[in-house]
């Protein structure tokens, strides 16, 4: 009954359009409650579930994004990527995706993904005879890469829900392959398109312009080699890297750049502010309601539940990525994997999958439904930078679907596509 | 009635600077959080001494920067949410569920605040290591969070019934 009680209030809140981290936290006191515990536990795990010294490294990750993209580091790599893959069929979705990759391992967001690349991107591809809707979904469907790219905040939040035990320098290697992986696929579906459509190639700017740019791009990169490299070396911490590599981003794009002006300095510390605490409460209400999803042994009452359907590993990964896809679909990233890892993480590792593969599958899964109606933040952010209507961009989105859930599978049933890099190098 | 009005606008004023402090304090706190970290950084390795006290800093400040920068962001209707089921409601359905979520999520700031003031009640005897001073100002942030949640929220669902054919649930917001 205090199950019933804990998912009725919090699926109801949620449906009548309750803020998904305070519908958490009121089921779980609502079941604290009927169980007779005091409410107020609900409020001490709440702040002990953000009083975590590895949660530190969010901020760090999510300012050293917003640094990033106030401070003029996304023009530095599109030159990059157009003087090197601009010269290929539909050479500006080449560089779209191409940049995606590079700006997401650095910022690990793919909303600032969207709003840096897709705000200097998709104008000119509109101007160069690109259809918007194409435009729009190729920055859309590109900007996911980041989450699996490292650093990844997200990668931090699913080592937490994951209990701890689980290595984010392993995750971080783990997501290289896969973010890649996805961007090919992606490339693939783009360049399939630009044939049918006859989009064009850029002008080779020649190796010289391709050496100028490089030169002008790595010390950008420099910032996410000093938190992935500090963390994976044993340096630093995972959270150390980060205070490190934000406190590098400031200095770079002030002294080095010159182009974080005081109100771009404002505007990130205020966006890491309002992502950071939005994050966060989620974290800390979800702390409580996992508490009562353990307490309730949901994990184990849903592990008997899928094997009843089929004991096939190959079918029940399945049917977890449908669930996944199907709650990615009207549910945020960070929440979805909140609530999920505590629940199908078990399940995972019953059937002999590496916690850290199912990691990566998930936060690839989770991305795609960032790109889906009827709530994906990515498909609404791009569909607002490049000026179209949802409606729009669905027509014609399919493709870039495909090639997503082609690296899904990939990376659902090849272990080795997450966790042949870290086997290498650890 | 233009009385009235203008009582509601000075307090929508109010209450939107109130707003803005949350910010204000939770992004002072961001900047100390990174300057303070980053000095932890460089004394563990450079000066090869870490001033072990930052640590314990930092766990305070992401409390006040997550539950200050949620209650703003009750007021900026900034938290994740789904609204897809109530928006194909009717509209004034859709007001009732949004004043009915005013009101739910106020109550739910008011259990938060009197929960806070509990916690920190238990927590005054007992000083957070390094730092020496009490827990409460740890459970301070949630206390804060809930106040805030109930102002902002309790305020909004109010003032929606107060005007309820006056505004349109495709702005969202009350503007306050």
């Amino acid at each position: 009954m205090g199950l019933t009680i804990l998912l009725l209030t919090f699926g109801l809140f949620v449906v009548v359009g309750m803020p998904v981290a305070f519908a958490m936290g009121i089921a779980a006191a609502t079941a604290f409650w009927y169980e007779g515990f005091p409410m107020l536990i609900t409020f001490q795990r709440a702040t002990s579930g953000v009083s975590v010294f590895s949660l530190l490294a969010i901020p760090f990750f999510v300012f050293a994004g917003e640094v990033m993209l106030h401070g003029g580091i996304a023009a530095r790599l599109v030159k990059l990527a157009a003087a090197l893959v601009g010269h290929l069929k539909g050479g500006l979705a080449m560089v779209n995706i191409f940049s995606s990759m590079l700006f997401g391992g650095i910022s690990g967001s793919a909303v600032a993904d969207i709003s840096a690349l897709g705000s200097l991107l998709i104008p000119v591809m509109k101007e160069r005879g690109y259809r918007p809707d194409f435009a729009v979904n190729v920055t859309v469907t590109s900007s996911i890469a980041g989450i699996v790219i490292p650093p990844s905040h997200n990668m931090i939040i699913f080592a937490v829900a994951a209990g701890g035990g689980i290595s984010v320098s392993k995750l971080f290697l783990a997501g290289v392959i896969p973010g890649m992986l996805m961007c090919f696929c992606l490339a693939v579906a783009a360049y399939a398109l630009s044939i049918k459509h006859k989009y064009p190639a850029e002008p080779f700017p020649g190796w010289g312009e391709v050496g100028r740019s490089a030169a002008d791009a790595i010390p950008g990169f420099i910032t996410a080699v000093i938190i992935v490299g500090g963390t994976l070396s044993g340096v630093f911490t995972v959270t150390e890297s980060g205070a490190f590599g934000a406190i590098y981003a400031l200095v770079l794009t002030k002294f080095y750049y010159r182009s974080l002006t005081w109100d771009a300095f404002v505007l990130a510390v205020t966006g890491a502010v309002r992502t950071t605490s939005m994050v966060m409460i989620l974290i800390a209400f979800a702390s409580s309601f996992a508490y009562l999803l353990a307490l309730y042994q949901v994990p184990a009452k849903l592990s008997d539940l899928l094997v009843s359907v089929s004991d096939n590993p190959i079918i029940i990964l399945l049917m977890i990525n449908l669930i996944l896809l199907v709650l990615g679909m009207i549910m945020d990233m960070a929440a979805l994997i909140l609530i999920c890892t505590p629940i199908f993480l078990p399940i995972a590792k019953g059937l002999g999958m590496d916690p850290t593969q199912f990691g990566i599958m998930m936060l690839v899964n989770l991305g795609l439904g960032l790109c889906t109606p009827p709530v994906g933040t990515c498909l609404f952010v791009g569909c607002a930078v490049g000026k179209i209507k949802i409606e729009e961009a669905l027509k014609s989105i399919w493709p870039f679907y495909l090639a997503i859930l082609f690296a899904l599978i990939l990376v659902t049933y090849v272990p080795a596509v997450s966790l042949w890099l870290p086997s290498v190098l650890d | 009635m233009v009385g009235q009005s203008s009582k509601i606008a000075t307090l929508e004023t109010a209450v939107d600077m109130v707003r803005a402090a949350c910010i204000f304090i939770a992004s002072i706190a961001l900047v100390v959080l990174i300057s303070t970290f980053g000095w932890l950084v460089f004394g563990r390795y450079v000066l090869n001494a870490t001033p072990t006290w930052v640590e314990q800093l930092a766990l305070l400040l992401i409390c006040y920067i997550a539950f200050l920068g949620a209650a703003a962001g009750v007021k900026e209707n900034t938290h994740l949410g789904v609204s897809l089921f109530r928006d194909a409601m009717p509209e004034n359905v859709q007001k009732i569920l949004m004043i009915a979520i005013d009101l739910i999520l106020a109550a739910f700031g008011g259990v938060m605040l009197f929960a806070g003031v509990t916690l920190m009640q238990f927590g005054w005897g007992t000083l957070l290591p390094m730092l020496d001073i009490p827990e409460s100002f740890r459970t301070l942030a949630i206390t804060s969070c809930g106040g805030l949640i109930l102002l902002f929220s309790g305020l909004r669902g109010v003032l929606r019934i107060l005007s309820f054919s006056d505004w349109h649930t495709v702005h969202k917001d009350l503007d306050i």
